[in-house]
């Protein structure tokens, strides 16, 4: 178990960021979605011990939020989500820097982080002024110095951010790497979905400072609906309304395309029907797998 | 370039709790600082005046093969707690040490206020306490190598030159004095330079500040002082605050007529305040409420 938190309240004055959030997380590639101002980044900063809750309680790799702080960032990688360096360095000196400081011996330190680098890439350019580094390089770099003191635990803010396709094509191989064959568990806060989608097997979703989804990604596809997607030729009046009154919610896409979200309960046959009794043809009808965007936007209430 | 060109592999080493947290901070702060262009001039400059105190030292004990080249300037030439007050509290040696400021100083927090870098030292198992005494330490350095030891070295070399304790036996409290005072001054610097540090994100702008207040508050106290010849105006003073404590470290009697506390009182205030504004300014994440 990664982490778990029961009944967690932060306000900034009046703001409530979070409201009452109980979860664990479970061991593996874990992905922390919201919107803007959902508590995503509050609720990183907590587990990592930047803010101390005002209510409610939580345990990190086993170690109590509020007490073992420093414990807790013994054992956790961190790769914040802006641009971090301290000019003037290299990245050898950067990485082995910050390895010394989560206990790693000078040497040793300095040993791994040439290994990290290599790693995440940075091989050639280890030596390099930071200041001279590309968006790419710096968030690399930030995956180096999260990784230098082998930590059980990373949590990662926006990995991919700055990063051009291929980049992020093999940051996510990394990520994927590391948390399914290093015994690291990995918490990824992302607005990419399809990169949570790649890489994690639990996703939660918060929502206004509350739990709005949580679960293993295949099961919260499965229990709350099915989707479908449905192409279909003169449509009579109302087709769309009518299989909205059956409880479906109904997406049209660009090329007409329907995308028909189907409650659990409802029988397929329910949806012919009301093409017939509104003279419609049905075309296509596929059953579709349903995105994380999909059920995102239902977890959080948007279309 | 690519990816993985070499495996992860898991790190066989434990972590263990540091006895100083704060030892790689103050280290690399260090390295950083000789680094910087003029730093290495600036240094070597600032222990000019160190060198050439202790050639008086040594003067002061053969001042009979030295008569005919210094006459009757043989009191300048006298070792006592004045000749080590002039030195340590001398116009060029705070202006020296101002600019050691300047230069290793300024950026120690705007630095990584301006680069984020906050984030990254607090998500490690380090406290607030443990980062700012790094960040001290490499002022605490870089200070006391140009007051605590060429002033033991002083007494050292004047005990060595004599052949004997009677410096010594004269002056008992001196050593203590001179730590007293180098701790002092060193403090001191150590809450201006980190206060001026976190207010800002710009090493430049704190680089001005850090020059500007010094100069300028001795400036105008100057002004004031030439204009209404009232000593009370010497407080607004760093320089001459400091000079004020140090007359007092070293029973001298203080160069302007206003009472030494008084001065302990205003440089105590700074470090008050840098510590207030320390505690709001460096936190691990910028909390906007």
């Amino acid at each position: 178990m990664i982490a778990e938190i029961s009944d967690l309240r932060f306000s900034y004055g009046d703001i409530k960021a979070l409201d009452g959030i109980t979860l664990s997380l479970p061991d593996g590639a874990v992905g922390l979605l919201g919107p803007n101002g959902a508590g995503k980044s509050t609720l990183l900063r907590i587990l990592l011990g930047f803010l101390s809750p005002q209510h409610g309680q939580g345990r990190v790799l086993g170690f109590d939020i509020r007490l073992e702080q420093p414990r807790i960032r013994r054992y956790v990688g961190y790769m914040p989500e802006d641009d971090c360096l301290i000019p003037g360095m290299d990245a050898v000196t950067f990485t082995a820097h910050f390895g010394e400081l989560s206990g790693m011996p000078r040497q040793e330190a300095m040993k791994r982080a040439h290994d990290v680098l290599f790693y995440v890439g940075l091989g050639e350019s280890r030596y390099r002024l930071l200041e001279t580094y590309s968006a790419g390089m710096k968030q690399r770099l930030k995956l180096a110095q999260a990784i230098v003191h082998d930590p059980k635990l990373l949590f990662l803010d926006e990995p991919t951010s700055n990063l051009d396709p291929q980049g992020r094509k093999e940051v996510l191989e990394l990520i994927k790497d590391i948390s399914s064959k290093k015994d690291i568990q990995v918490l990824i806060c992302s607005h990419i979905l399809s990169d949570i989608e790649s890489v994690c097997s639990d996703v939660v979703i918060l929502n206004k400072g509350r739990l709005a989804a949580q679960g293993k990604l295949s099961e919260l596809r499965e229990v709350h609906y099915r989707l479908y997607e449905i192409r279909t030729k003169g449509e009579g009046p109302g087709f769309s309304e009518r299989i909205k009154g059956l409880g479906c919610r109904v997406q049209e896409t660009e090329d007409k395309l329907l995308r028909v979200y189907v409650p659990a309960d409802l029988d397929i046959r329910e949806i012919f029907r009301a093409a017939e009794e509104t003279n419609t043809q049905v075309r296509h009808f596929v059953r579709s797998q349903t995105s994380l965007e999909d059920l995102f936007a239902r977890a959080v209430g948007v279309d | 370039m690519t990816i993985r060109e070499k495996g992860y592999a898991h790190w066989e080493g434990q972590l263990k709790e540091r006895r100083f947290p704060w030892a790689p901070i103050t280290w690399l702060g260090i390295r950083l600082a000789f680094k910087r262009k003029y730093f290495k001039f600036i240094i070597f400059s600032s222990l000019v005046p160190a060198l050439v105190f202790l050639v008086g030292i040594y003067i002061s004990e053969r001042i009979e093969d030295f008569q005919n080249m210094f006459r009757g300037n043989r009191q300048f030439f006298e070792v006592n707690p004045a000749y080590f007050k002039t030195y340590l509290c001398s116009d060029f040696l705070l202006f020296m040490m101002v600019m050691i400021l300047v230069v290793s100083g300024a950026g120690l927090i705007s630095d990584d206020l301006k680069h984020n870098s906050l984030q990254l030292y607090f998500a490690r198992p380090l406290r607030k306490s443990g980062y700012l005494l790094g960040k001290a330490n490499v002022i605490v350095f870089f200070l006391l190598l140009l007051t605590l030891i060429p002033g033991l070295a002083f007494i050292i070399f004047k005990l060595l030159f004599a052949g004997n304790f009677q410096f010594l036996a004269s002056f008992p409290w001196l050593p203590l004095a001179v730590v007293g005072y180098s701790l002092f001054v060193t403090g001191f610097f150590c809450s201006y330079t980190l206060l001026l540090s976190s207010l800002s994100k710009n090493r430049r702008y704190v680089s001005i500040l850090i020059f500007t207040v010094y100069i300028f508050s001795d400036i105008l106290f100057a002004f004031f002082y030439d204009n209404y010849k009232k000593p009370a105006f010497a407080l607004i003073s760093l320089k001459a605050n400091l000079q004020q404590v140090g007359s007092w470290f070293f029973r001298l009697k203080p160069a302007y007529a206003v009472p030494w506390y008084w001065s302990l009182l205003i440089l105590l205030g700074f470090g008050i305040v840098a510590f207030i504004v320390l505690n709001r300014k460096v936190r691990g994440v910028e909390v906007v409420r």
